[in-house]
């Protein structure tokens, strides 16, 4: 038995992400990126998911991330759901020029009320297709000529334990609310609860 | 005597806390800690058994792994029937776990583990109520309950029927219940507690039978577990830790008058475990020894801290064997196999055992029968189930047919579950799902194309999401995976896999994710770039600021830059600047995330120096090298200036929660009063009439397809003006004029109809023959319906009528609709004139009526406000294959989507018999709608539904009424008034579509054997 106990109420994580198909993998640079996910919902969900592509322009620094596209998939209902996530390529010009060839990485994630509880990451490798380019690449990269190949065996899947039940930020902007899919909503969450409210520990826990 | 140490069976290291023997004996679960979450695992007991299996690389051995408790798992229970597993842990909750089936082996998305799970083991219910860990669980006799018991003081006894109904919560015990054991013959519940008690709670009336102290009145509360058992023959109840004369034991209760005289004595510290073996055995009889006849007598298995295990025989002074220094660390749970002759035993040092005896040890097991006997023997006939179910389970089924739909019931049950054997065999997935028809290939290839997106008003995309399979059915697309080409996980290089349990020792930053491993072949760092590394942390800038190199021979072998790893495992923050998109998640990052990267990273770098000089010879492979700079880490060293950069990620722009307005809530706040007090309504009843248009068209049939065109004023005769109705039926056309503006026109395959300016009603055959002659009406016309031969008028003075042209005759002759347009501002939202000639009127209140001319009454029909609708659960009782009852009249006012029993999965907490009864309620409603609708395939379609319920709920008289019903009298009477049919369908062919339905439950076998064999008279006859 554990003695440490968790302050904010613990709920088990509604949707399971069960599997990610990259599709039209690898591709010419300029192709949006597919990727088809599967998940699995325990109960119905009153809000929709947001699902984002971020793509890390440069290992030096987070200025570089662009976040290609965020959906909002719903309604949710309990059950295994799919859906295809298309966004388009990276903005070429925002790549510092000296990261557009090479490995990077390309983050799929995913929040429910404003909490994000999984990230996946992908290894992408940029290269050029023809062995000359490839040889001498041009200073100022062709990204015509490059392709896009994302590691997809890989996977990298970080899962964050959040708070289901209540929101994270306080309820700002109530007027985008759509009443159809919010019929089902429990009385609201209150606005101002404590701030780690979806903060659940981490950490393995000791139990000797 | 055998003892066995399967290494194979661990939580990588972390303690096992639990551990239970599937009743077949071919699998074994274990309970216990995860990597940041509490972890159940399932196993193959071959390989245990036999040694030959566990070196069969083709037999699997781990079979399933569940992650989704939070914290640690405390107990893992199989129902006595092997369909379930329940878990409970420390985050308070219960799990209750179904064998999915068709789905074929998988991994769990993202993990590196090559262990893909054999079997698919589904959580079906969460069972909350504990307000702190749950310490046992445990099923009673038949299942009927499954208790669990919590370090909150209570033990809730819930409804192992009606997940996740709770039948009460024993309150009593003021220290943390930590264990709990049912009575085998099911009178009574008996719980031990760190309040230095043992509590015996009688399953009649959930009353303390009796509360015993004194053994336990030296005890002190620091036991992990306090796991008791009730012997197979009910005579005794042995508890876990209890003190005689400062000695640790393990104290034996009798059941005749709860005397506590007799103890095991003989650990030197606490027992935290106690477990009999299921059997009950007698002395093996020597070959020539004189048969005496022995007395029977049980065996038990005690574990305690001490790490040894002691087994002992009831008819024995001594133990039969007692094991010293099995594990490192104490004992926390015991599994007997059922044939009572091995025995898995695991401990908190994260390791099992497992224990073979022979029959000469132990003796010989007395069969059921004999066990039955000394059951009856010593608690007589009322020893008595409580279930009813229990009892129907050795109900002889008396009749063929019977049999054959049990047979085909429990056939769906096996696909169901799976059958209990963990073979690989019995889990080769069915491929190619069928979703309307269409194979999960076939979805997936169109997906892209089908999948609805929209915009919200804020312009986001929003996709809905495509649903491949209903949670609740537990009818899970086949193998999903089997049929992708990528598989993420399971197709992963294998030599990735040893990094996970080294990684895992670094604690809390990889807790939640899987940190990159530090590759021992592909990434070899060259000395320089190293070094470089080296040089750069001795500038005292971050030593993250490593140069790193990669091997990237081929675009699929990109390895793991450290540079990038962070980004798998931060949480998303605020992006500020470039991105264009809203970063909405940024307000629950943990302060120490960055800090935690921080020295994960540190750690990294450590791992691979060490591992560069062993991959030294693998780097003739490199043929390019690439280095990347790791970003600054200046982020690393303030938690503060993370917190800044949070507050800047804007707010989310989506929908939140608001107060719900539903339409229908408003309705009818003063209405009837009103309606009663106002002198003239009828003044204020006025429906909208159609205006005048120059020309149109409408198509009124579909098969034959049937066009009209009506042009007004189309010439002047006299002073008059003439309109043209032009008709098309099939490429036919034919064409009449009419000395007024046409306002409305409606069609049937029979008959047209149109209404003119000057309130008069034109009726033409299809053909173009005037019917009737020309109606005139009080008012203007409203709506305007033909269907079949009939015509349906509703005009703007709120008058109904219907005539039936066939027959030349009024089925409703001008009706007001004043009775149930009450309320200020109801109005006419929708009307409609069904196949059989009833008038529906649907109203903006939500509520729809018909006017049923034999009662000359108008009925209620369809109430979208309905609460009944919307908490009626019959989506057990759908029929398998859902077609929709489509198009009926009922469906349309109900609305297509009728989602009727929505509400329902959120009203867990409303009791059972609540919930029957709203359903209940709804189906009736449903049947008798149907039925004044005259609609006869919704009649079926619901009359099916209805009588599944009753099946599924046992409600026989409900069930038997129905039956008499539709079978009517078997013998013709002049006397009776017993119609033949309903709605033109044949009530007896209704009968026999309902037997097998009915034949499902086995409690209503005599129902069903009396009404299929007076059919079959009635059909010989």
């Amino acid at each position: 038995m554990c003695l440490s106990r968790f302050s904010a109420s613990v709920t088990m994580a509604k949707v399971q992400v069960l599997n990610v198909a990259v599709l039209d993998n690898p591709s010419p640079f300029g192709n949006p990126f597919q990727f088809e996910i599967t998940f699995e919902c325990m109960e119905d969900l009153p809000e929709d998911l947001e699902w984002k592509i971020i793509y890390v322009g440069s290992a030096e620094s987070e200025e570089y991330d662009q976040t290609l596209d965020s959906v909002l998939v719903g309604p949710v209902p309990a059950g295994r759901h799919m859906f295809v996530f298309q966004a388009d390529a990276p903005n070429t010009g925002l790549i510092p020029e000296s990261d557009a060839v090479g490995v990077t990485v390309v983050l799929i994630t995913c929040t429910y009320r404003g909490q994000e509880f999984i990230r996946i990451g992908y290894y992408v490798n940029n290269e050029y297709t023809d062995p000359e380019l490839r040889e001498n690449p041009p200073i100022k990269p062709d990204y015509t000529q490059l392709q896009r190949n994302i590691l997809a065996s890989n996977p990298r899947v970080t899962r964050f334990h959040i708070n289901w039940e209540g929101c994270a930020e306080r309820m700002e902007d109530s007027e985008n609310v759509d009443p159809a899919s919010n019929s089902m909503l429990p009385p609201s969450c209150l606005p101002g609860k404590a701030p780690p409210l979806g903060l659940l520990p981490d950490n393995s826990m000791d139990c000797l | 005597m055998k003892l066995l140490k399967p290494s194979w069976v661990s939580h990588n290291g972390k303690p096992i806390f639990s551990v239970d023997i599937h009743p077949d004996g071919t699998k074994f679960a274990t309970g216990g800690q995860g990597e940041d979450s509490g972890k159940v695992m399932i196993w193959n007991m071959a390989p245990v058994l036999r040694e030959e299996d566990e070196k069969n690389e083709n037999i699997p051995k781990m079979l399933c792994q569940m992650d989704n408790h939070l914290a640690c798992v405390n107990c893992v229970r199989w129902s006595n029937n092997g369909l379930y597993l329940a878990s409970g842990g420390d985050d308070k909750l219960v799990m209750v776990w179904k064998r999915a089936a068709f789905i074929g082996p998988s991994t769990v998305f993202g993990s590196s583990s090559k262990l893909a799970n054999v079997e698919q083991w589904r959580c079906v219910t969460i069972l909350r109520n504990h307000t702190g860990d749950v310490m046992d669980v445990a099923w009673s006799p038949h299942d009927v309950w499954l208790a669990s018991c919590s370090v909150d003081n209570t033990i809730v006894i819930w409804n192992a029927r009606k997940f996740p109904e709770m039948v009460t919560c024993l309150r009593g015990h003021t220290g943390l219940v930590k264990g709990l054991t049912w009575d085998p013959v099911g009178k009574y519940i008996a719980s031990q507690a760190d309040d230095h008690s043992l509590k015996v709670w009688r399953t009649m009336d959930w009353q303390l039978e009796t509360n015993i102290t004194k053994p336990f009145s030296e005890c002190g509360g620091t036991t992990h577990v306090l796991r008791l058992s009730w012997s197979p023959d009910g005579q005794y109840l042995v508890s876990a830790h209890a003190m005689n004369n400062s000695g640790p034991t393990a104290q034996i209760v009798e059941r005749d008058g709860w005397k506590t005289n007799m103890d095991f004595v003989g650990h030197r510290k606490a027992v935290t475990v106690v477990k009999f073996n299921p059997k009950i055995f007698k002395k093996k009889q020597k070959n020539g020894g004189s048969p005496k006849p022995s007395c029977p007598y049980c065996c038990c298995a005690v574990g305690s801290k001490d790490r040894s295990l002691s087994v002992w025989l009831t008819s024995l002074k001594r133990p039969l064997v007692v094991i010293h220094d099995l594990f490192d660390k104490s004992i926390m749970d015991i599994s007997w196999t059922l044939t009572g002759l091995g025995i898995l035993v695991c401990s908190m040092d994260g390791t099992v055992a497992y224990l073979d005896f022979s029959l000469d040890e132990l003796g010989d097991p007395l069969n059921e029968e004999e066990k039955n006997t000394i059951h009856q023997n010593i608690y007589g006939k009322s020893l008595a189930i409580t279930s009813t179910e229990a009892q129907l389970s050795t109900t002889i089924i008396e009749n063929p047919e019977m049999l054959k739909y049990q047979q085909e019931r429990q056939n769906a049950a096996q696909a169901g579950s799976g059958p209990g054997g963990a073979g690989l065999e019995s889990t080769a997935p069915k491929l190619n799902s069928v979703m309307n028809g269409e194979s999960l290939e076939d979805i997936r290839k169109n997906l892209l194309k089908k999948q609805v997106e929209t915009r919200t008003a804020d312009g986001r995309r929003r996709i809905t999401p495509l649903c491949i399979a209903q949670l609740d059915t537990g009818d899970f697309s086949p193998a999903l995976f089997n049929s992708v080409p990528i598989l993420p996980g399971s197709s992963m290089p294998s030599q990735l896999t040893p990094q996970l349990s080294s990684d895992s020792s670094q604690g809390q930053a990889s807790s939640l994710g899987l940190r990159p491993s530090h590759d021992t072949l592909l990434t070899s760092p060259p000395p320089s770039s190293s070094t470089k590394g080296l040089e750069d942390n001795k500038d005292g800038q971050s030593p993250t600021h490593v140069k790193q190199s990669l091997l990237l021979t081929s675009a699929s072998k990109i390895e793991p830059m450290k540079a990038l790893d962070s980004r798998f495992t931060e949480r998303s923050k605020a992006t500020p600047g470039v991105t264009a998109v809203i970063s909405s998640t940024a307000g629950l990052t943990p302060l120490d995330s960055r800090a935690k990267d921080g020295s994960s990273i540190l750690k990294d770098v450590k791992n691979k120096e060490e591992t560069s000089s062993d991959s030294e010879d693998k780097m003739a492979a490199i043929n390019k090298n690439l280095s990347f700079t790791k970003r600054k880490a200046d982020l690393l060293m303030d938690g503060g200036e993370v917190v800044e950069k949070r507050k800047k990620g804007r707010p989310r722009k989506d929908k939140m929660a608001t107060p719900i307005s539903q339409p229908f809530t408003q309705v009818e706040t003063e209405g009837p009063s009103r309606a009663a007090a106002t002198p003239a309504p009828v003044a204020a009843l006025k429906l909208p009439t159609p205006s005048i248009q120059k020309a149109f068209s409408l198509q009124v049939s579909m098969e034959p397809s049937v066009f009209l065109e009506v042009e007004n004023d189309v010439s002047v005769v006299a002073g008059s003006k003439l309109s043209q109705l032009r008709c098309s039926r099939d490429g036919r056309e034919w064409d009449t004029l009419l000395p007024s503006s046409v306002v409305t026109a409606a069609g049937s395959s029979d008959v047209i109809a149109v209404a003119c300016e000057d309130r008069m009603l034109s009726v033409f055959s299809s053909c173009g023959r005037r019917l009737l002659p020309a109606i005139q009406l009080a008012t203007p016309m409203s709506a305007l319906h033909c269907s079949s031969h009939f015509v349906m008028a509703l005009t703007a003075g709120a008058r109904l009528s219907v005539w039936d042209v066939q027959k030349q005759t009024a089925l409703v002759k001008n009706e007001s609709l004043l009775t149930i347009m009450s309320g200020a501002d109801t109005t006419v939202s929708q009307s409609l004139l069904t196949q059989q000639g009833v008038p529906v009127i649907g109203l903006s209140s939500g509520k729809s009526y018909c006017f049923n001319s034999s009662l000359e009454t108008w009925t209620l029909i369809a109430d979208k406000g309905d609460s009944l609708v919307q908490c009626a659960d019959f989506r057990s009782c759908l029929p398998s294959h859902d077609a929709p009852v489509s198009s009926g009249p009922l469906a349309v006012m109900q609305g297509r989507n009728l989602n009727a029993g929505r509400l329902a999965s959120r009203l867990s907490s409303t009791p059972h018999h609540l919930q029957q009864s709203m359903t209940l309620a709804f189906l009736e409603n449903q049947l008798a709608a149907a039925l004044t609708l005259l609609s006869a395939q919704e009649y079926r379609y619901w009359l099916l539904i209805y009588a599944r319920f009753l099946v599924n709920e046992g409600s026989e008289y409900r069930l038997r009424e129905l039956c008499k019903e539709l079978l009517g009298p078997v013998h013709k009477s002049a006397a009776t008034a017993w119609e033949p049919t309903t709605l033109g369908l044949r009530k007896r062919e209704l009968l026999r579509e309902l037997l097998p339905v009915i034949g499902q439950n086995l409690r209503f076998q005599r129902l069903f054997t009396e009404y299929q064999e007076q059919l079959e008279l009635l059909r010989n006859k």
